[in-house]
């Protein structure tokens, strides 16, 4: 599971949703387009490492069932929403791992629930999650959902963001097409296809997915996923982008599930990157030892006030 | 627009989902989302209370086939068995840099209906009671919280042979998990939290933690209530303990993780939270209570391997007393009442088990816990004998399915003796109107043998619902 680099690596990793990173692909043979395609997939995937990295986020995460009114999909009740702080921080070689940190703000029987991340670049490493209930008096180690047969990834804090949308690293394990040129929201796009290869496909519910990439801000505007019968089945769409540290990055992410219809919007209020954070904060203690906990987010609210 | 024009769009628009589905485009606006008062009013001014208050009724809807105290047989259906409404309140107030102030209290009306209110001479009755309060101070490296909180060791969640700290009361069968009937202590707590830092590394894990222990007041798991389904007419009144001797429970517990894996030593003296009784020695009065203090060894480990993670829990409990039978010497056994008397001996205990994450949605648990007394005939003299020497434990399953963004949660809890001497099967289905309001229905059965101490649950069924209102 990778649940919280969504927080962090939001933007592209959504995007990658089954997408892979690294240049390095050995496995697969490649044509000079995928080629192409591949690099500019790294390309998205290296920027938004830039705001992931030391970063302090404040996310608003709301899940509503949706409806079709005038051709414009709209919630058809009201949005339950979530009120997240998350910090995370990047290590590891050309710092591609992240370790990661969510609390939830609100609502208040929620308050508290807490999860830690760790979410390796090498394919040969599970990432590991941790989860702290109050009721149950302890720190949860949580069962993966990523390394069998009909795996189905664990859903984000309930919403239609799932552990695998928000998969990052692992490019390698994909083949990476691109499909055309097109126009998305306004935008000139790549239009550019991830299919899993034969190992990666025990992994993910996801037969391929499109990726339509902004040409000149390199952020995924929108990404359809499709299961393995090549039905639509997930929707991603990117909005409000802007530039942070030299950086495009959605700060709107919708999360529509076709078979469902149910969405969930995840809205990066504030995105802090550069801050100073200790690493001990990314550890289970950050989970359970309230007073550590808040004495440490003063010092990193402190940084960005 | 109101709930039932929203309702009525959805269930008219769904037809068209289904063809939005095929089609390739539609328009969406996520400017809906850009409301952040909420967000902005939590950061700003965090509330250090929140509130939960809950109606929870129950009825006991069959006729057992159990048998009363003077082994006559005990049919009567109870009706409603709980009536009650609660307020349970929490506080969090991290008040200075590095401290924490937090509690939480529980306040109960029982009403007509209730055993407590039958117990209490068919009147109301109430009850107040602190769960939680705690002061802690933490720094760089190192905690110290002090009061009334909660210590959890082992990793087979619900029925560890580790998690013996806390002391627990199930007082009727609406609970059934230990995480619900677990009862705080007062607890002086001191962690140490080693270097996480290990240069580059991003699977570098902390270098270890210790958490160390004191309890001057230890406590022990209360008598059933008068009236509740576990209550059983007593030969003896069963009072509290005569604190007579100062009493003090001390452990400290060293814990690591690594890729994948987390694990942990502990070892501790502690007294076992159900307190022995034994009759008064003129034969009338209150039973005679008896502590039985022990030493505890112990290691806990799980083991992430995909969507499985394995949980393992081993306890070595020494100088742990044990009952016993002794008879009278040239008087053959079958002819003469035994004399109850202990033993210390020594208990090997293992939980284990595993979880599995069915898919998003799904996850299934499997624990088993075993324990035996080691050595069952050492040092017992030629007329006595250990009353149990067979291996003991439960089997415990638990089944969870979450529905629609976790609004609805279906919950199966199954738990057998290991002999399968009683069983017990809860259905509960739990649904979140919306962040306030929630609603759990809950079908409890119980099956015992005449052979089991449950016996008196044989064949119950219970039904009953939980209406709650957080704020």
């Amino acid at each position: 599971m990778k649940l919280m680099s969504v927080f962090f690596l939001s933007v592209s990793s959504m995007v990658f949703a089954a997408s892979p990173t690294t240049a390095q692909s050995t496995q697969i043979a490649e044509s000079a387009e995928s080629r192409s395609a591949r690099e500019i997939m790294s390309t998205v995937e290296d920027y938004q490492r830039v705001i992931s990295d030391s970063a302090f986020n404040r996310i608003q995460l709301s899940s509503c069932r949706f409806g079709l009114q005038d051709n414009q999909i709209t919630c058809a009740e009201r949005p339950r929403v979530k009120a997240l702080e998350s910090v995370a921080i990047n290590l590891g070689d050309d710092k591609r791992d992240t370790k990661a940190v969510t609390i939830v703000l609100e609502p208040a029987s929620e308050r508290g629930i807490g999860m830690l991340n760790f979410s390796y670049d090498d394919a040969q490493l599970d990432n590991e999650t941790w989860l702290y209930l109050s009721a149950l008096g302890t720190v949860k180690r949580i069962a993966s959902g990523n390394s069998d047969d009909d795996t189905e990834p664990a859903s984000v804090f309930g919403s239609e963001f799932t552990t695998e949308d928000q998969d990052t690293g692992k490019l390698e394990e994909y083949e990476i097409t691109m499909l055309e040129e097109a126009t998305e929201s306004g935008r000139e796009v790549w239009k550019i296809q991830t299919v899993p290869n034969a190992e990666r496909a025990r992994k993910t519910r996801y037969g391929r997915t499109v990726q339509y990439i902004d040409k000149e801000r390199y952020v995924a505007l929108r990404v359809d996923m499709y299961d393995r019968h090549d039905r639509e089945v997930k929707r991603l769409m990117a909005s409000r982008v802007e530039q942070i540290n030299g950086v495009w990055v959605a700060r709107s992410l919708t999360m529509m599930n076709l078979v469902t219809n149910r969405l969930s919007n995840m809205a990066i209020l504030e995105i802090n990157t550069g801050i100073d954070v200790p690493e001990n904060f990314l550890t289970q203690r950050t989970l359970t030892d309230v007073a550590f906990r808040e004495a440490e987010l003063e010092k990193l609210r402190a940084q960005i006030d | 627009m109101s709930a039932l024009t929203r309702t009525l769009l959805t269930v008219l628009l769904l037809p068209a989902m289904a063809h939005a589905q095929d089609s390739v485009d539609f328009n969406f606006d996520s400017s809906i989302f850009d409301d952040s008062s909420l967000f902005d009013a939590t950061v700003r001014s965090p509330r250090l209370f929140t509130f939960k208050l809950s109606q929870q009724t129950y009825g006991h809807i069959n006729k057992h086939g159990g048998f009363d105290i003077s082994s006559q047989p005990d049919n009567q259906s109870r009706g409603t068995e709980i009536n009650r409404t609660g307020l349970l309140v929490k506080y969090q107030n991290p008040f200075a840099q590095g401290w924490l102030l937090q509690g939480s209290a529980q306040a109960k009306g029982y009403w007509s209906g209730d055993y407590e209110y039958e117990a209490n001479g068919e009147s109301i009755d109430t009850e107040l009671r602190i769960n939680e309060l705690f002061v802690q101070r933490s720094s760089e490296r190192h905690s110290i919280s002090f009061g009334r909180q909660t210590i959890v060791w082992g990793e087979t969640e619900g029925n560890s042979v580790l998690d013996i700290i806390n002391t627990s009361e199930f007082r009727d069968l609406t609970i059934i998990n230990i995480e619900d009937a677990r009862r705080n202590q007062w607890l002086l707590v001191w962690d140490y939290f080693g270097d996480a830092s290990d240069g580059n590394r991003s699977d570098a894990q902390s270098k270890g933690n210790w958490s160390t222990f004191l309890n001057l007041y230890p406590e022990f798991n209360p008598a059933p209530v008068r009236g509740s389904p576990f209550f059983f007419e007593p030969q003896f009144n069963l009072s509290d303990y005569r604190r007579d001797q100062p009493l003090f429970e001390a452990g400290t517990r060293w814990s690591r993780s690594f890729t994948g894996s987390d694990i942990a030593l502990m070892g501790a003296y502690l007294y076992e939270n159900q307190l022995r009784y034994s009759a008064p020695a003129d034969g009338v009065g209150d039973a005679l209570a008896e502590n039985n203090g022990f030493w505890l060894l112990g290691f806990s480990a799980n083991r992430a391997i995909g969507k499985l993670l394995l949980k393992f829990d081993i306890a070595y409990n020494h100088d742990l007393l044990a009952d016993t039978a002794v008879f009278q010497q040239g008087v053959l056994p079958e002819a003469q009442l035994p004399r109850i008397s202990t033993r210390k001996k020594s208990q090997l205990g293992t939980s284990f088990g595993f979880e599995y994450a069915i898919s998003n949605e799904q996850n299934i648990s499997i624990g088993v816990l075993a324990q035996r007394l080691l050595n069952a005939d050492e040092g017992l003299a030629v007329n006595e004998i250990l009353l149990n020497d067979d291996v003991t434990g439960n089997i415990l399953l638990r089944y969870s399915n979450s529905m629609s963004n976790n609004n609805l949660l279906l919950m199966v809890t199954a738990q057998s003796a290991l002999d399968g001497a009683s069983q017990l099967l809860s259905l509960a289905a739990n649904y979140n109107l919306n962040d306030n309001w929630a609603v759990m229905t809950q079908l409890i059965a119980t099956r015992a043998s005449k052979d089991s101490p449950l016996q008196f649950l044989d064949q119950d069924v219970r039904l009953g619902a939980t209406v709650s209102y957080s704020f």
